[in-house]
């Protein structure tokens, strides 16, 4: 880990959050995203001093939003979500126990969110159901990243569920698909975190059920509704790209001794590196573009810009770079389907393929 | 003469903004001595510009002011006189302080002045929310609890206000209150009547977000792992019977307090028929006890547990407004010995 550190320089690390984590699984591809990650850089920093601020985080009323509607959710003891679970998980009546774990104070959330889930899964007596405000880790590659899911809920069953509140409406039944596809991927590392919770304490990780509840505005109203989404894939996704960050090593190897990304911070924490190094040095690890970054990750400017010089294909999004495999560069597909450049080797499929296409353009358009 | 108008002028000016930055700072004190600067300069200023004719026109010059709007420093006043933690049993007989803030029905030229200057946006503070108000934001919200009878959250405690009680609160009003209460307790114990204080969690700390009545008996203000549910259910048969009641109340589809019920009995296995419509209150109320019935019991001994823990455990001050989470110790030392 001292190869990451290094990388770091002596800019402190940023502390992961659950949607950053969640990103992660969003590109799983994206080795300078891995590196940085791994390293706690500070992305969003390096992104403006190289001049690619990207348009990113909340907006303010997004957050008031979310959390005016999250209080609502929650008001009174959490009816409205009582009402919601009983409907979608088939709570008994009986089941209203509610624990704020924030009532201990900030600094003891995560051991007491450990002792109260520890409980739960002993099935002691007094178990509860509905856990508001809990505290867990997750290890990211050396560091524990804290991460606070909305509500955990316990089942009589004996399975946990996730619930995200979200504030994106569900109009006649459906949602945005990147909205619901966003959260799915938060609540999984949520998800992750408390299996993992679990197997500490010596329980069955899979006593924390893949399905989370997803509680949404129904239509336009501010009425909040509950759905179960299934986060099985998600989960997986995001546990190969945790296996990989710590795999980084692999990764490091391959890179030059003297490579820092540091900003190195002058007294007032401003950075002072030349913008120019630091981006050559960036240039230095692979980046995955793909169109999505621009919804997750700080720099994707920085890579646009980088796959635009480039010409790379990888700017017309996944499923055009997938069809183009082996193909590098927008340039070079052209090249290949008017016929001035020779297919290499192994490219001779897509090259007919290219030429083809190209013919049936010129006969539609002649 | 104009020279010194305008040395006047500047120096009004720079006060302003001066007492602007103080208020900023959270600075009370050196506001306070501002004001008192930025008054005698501006007195300065209305003698000199009628030149001295008038010794009895500075008074009344606040209504026509000099360049600028001097108004805006009045709310404050309004609001020190409205805020609990100036000096202990100031506030003891609720509406007392007020006794001097004229209101509405017979709108003399002062008041006028002083409610147009609590709605400017930004001028008035955070407690400035109309100078016409008759009770306390303390005095309505102990109303409200006693009209619901278990701990509430600021939210709630707005809601029952406006649907019963004539609206005017606002929950963020709330938030400093239990702070002021705690702190007025401490400088003189069992000096007003009643307190607005915490319900204290199974770890005897303040829960987050309730309001409770010091004069309710200890279990009452004790919050076990079912009670937010009790108190929900409770809240839901207070408001269903004042609704029966017909207190005041119109029955009108989307007045308040039918839209607090049915949002209410929406949550109530049973409490709603259709979505659509006004609730019908004998039918909320049988549902809420039904529902109550399942967890009265355990809650009940939940809490006796807690509040003997209590009584045991906690000061007068502890048991009114819970024991810190962190200085604990401190705390206990400060409140004496605990009573058995």
């Amino acid at each position: 880990m001292n190869r990451l550190d290094a990388l770091r320089g002596t800019t402190p690390p940023k502390p992961h959050d659950a949607r950053a984590i969640a990103a992660l699984a969003a590109n799983p591809g994206c080795a300078r995203r891995a590196l940085l990650d791994g390293a706690g850089i500070d992305k969003d920093a390096t992104a403006r001093h190289l001049g690619f601020p990207a348009p990113f985080g909340q907006s303010p009323f997004a957050i008031t939003r979310g959390n005016a509607f999250e209080a609502l959710v929650k008001a009174d003891g959490c009816a409205e979500l009582l009402r919601m679970l009983r409907e979608v998980l088939e709570l008994p009546v009986a089941e209203v126990a509610y624990h704020d774990v924030e009532n201990v104070g900030a600094h003891l959330r995560h051991t007491h969110t450990r002792a109260l889930i520890d409980r739960a899964a002993r099935d002691e007596h007094d178990s509860g159901t509905i856990y508001d405000h809990p505290l867990l880790g997750l290890e990211i590659a050396g560091h524990t990243a804290y991460l606070e899911p909305d509500v955990v809920a316990f089942q009589l069953g004996g399975r946990f569920h996730i619930v995200e509140i979200k504030s994106f409406a569900v109009i006649d039944g459906q949602a945005d698909p990147a909205a619901v596809a966003a959260a799915a991927r938060q609540a999984a590392v949520y998800v992750l975190a408390l299996r993992r919770m679990l197997r500490e304490l010596g329980h069955d990780p899979l006593r924390v059920a893949h399905d989370v509840v997803l509680v949404c505005p129904e239509n336009f109203a501010n009425r909040p509704v509950a759905t179960l989404v299934d986060v099985r894939r998600q989960l997986a996704v995001l546990e190969r790209q945790l296996s990989r960050m710590t795999g980084l090593d692999r990764l490091v190897e391959g890179l030059p001794e003297e490579l820092t990304f540091d900003l190195l911070p002058g007294e007032d924490g401003l950075p002072t590196r030349p913008a120019a190094e630091l981006a050559d040095a960036l240039r230095r690890t692979t980046a995955r573009y793909a169109p999505d970054c621009l919804s997750t990750c700080d720099l994707c400017f920085f890579c646009r810009d980088e796959a635009r010089q480039e010409g790379a294909c990888d700017l017309l999004g996944r499923q055009v770079r997938d069809e183009l495999g082996g193909v590098a560069s927008a340039e070079e597909a052209l090249g290949l389907a008017d016929g001035s450049r020779a297919p290499a080797e192994g490219q001779e499929e897509i090259a007919r393929l290219l030429r083809t296409a190209e013919r049936l353009r010129r006969e539609c358009l002649a | 003469m104009g020279d010194r108008l305008d040395d006047l002028e500047r120096r009004i000016d720079e006060l302003r903004a001066g007492v602007r930055r103080a208020m900023r700072a959270r600075d009370t004190a050196t506001a306070r001595g501002l004001r008192a600067d930025l008054r005698a300069a501006e007195r300065a200023w209305d003698a000199l510009v009628t030149g001295g004719l008038d010794p009895a026109l500075p008074n009344d010059a606040r209504a026509v002011p000099p360049p600028g709007d001097v108004r805006a420093v009045f709310p404050h006043d309004n609001a020190r006189a409205v805020s609990p933690p100036e000096g202990p049993g100031r506030l003891a007989i609720p509406g007392e302080a007020l006794g001097g803030v004229p209101v509405g029905g017979a709108p003399s030229s002062t008041a006028a002045a002083g409610g147009a200057a609590g709605r400017q946006p930004g001028a008035g503070g955070r407690r400035g929310g109309g100078g016409l108000r008759l009770v306390t934001v303390r005095e309505q919200a102990h109303q409200a609890l006693t009209l619901l009878g278990v701990p509430a959250q600021p939210r709630l405690i707005a809601a029952v206000r406006e649907a019963f009680l004539g609206g005017g609160l606002r929950g963020a009003q709330l938030t400093s209150l239990r702070r002021d209460e705690e702190r007025s307790f401490a400088s003189s114990p069992y000096g007003r009547p009643y307190y607005l204080c915490a319900a204290l969690t199974d770890r005897l700390s303040p829960a987050r977000g309730l309001l409770a009545v010091s004069t309710w008996p200890q279990e009452l203000r004790m919050v076990g792992p079912l009670s937010p549910r009790v108190h929900f259910l409770t809240c839901a048969v207070a408001v269903a019977e004042r609704m029966a009641g017909g207190h005041g109340v119109d029955a009108e589809p989307d007045s308040g307090a039918a839209r607090l019920l049915a949002r209410m009995a929406r949550n109530i296995p049973g409490g709603a028929v259709l979505d659509i419509g006004p609730p019908d209150p004998a039918r909320v109320i049988e549902a809420a006890r039904a529902e109550l019935a399942v967890h009265a019991e355990r809650d009940t001994r939940d809490r006796a547990d807690l509040a003997r823990r209590a009584a045991a455990q906690l000061g007068d001050r502890g048991r009114l407004f819970g024991a810190a989470t962190l200085s604990t110790i401190g705390d206990r030392a400060a409140t004496g010995p605990p009573a058995t």
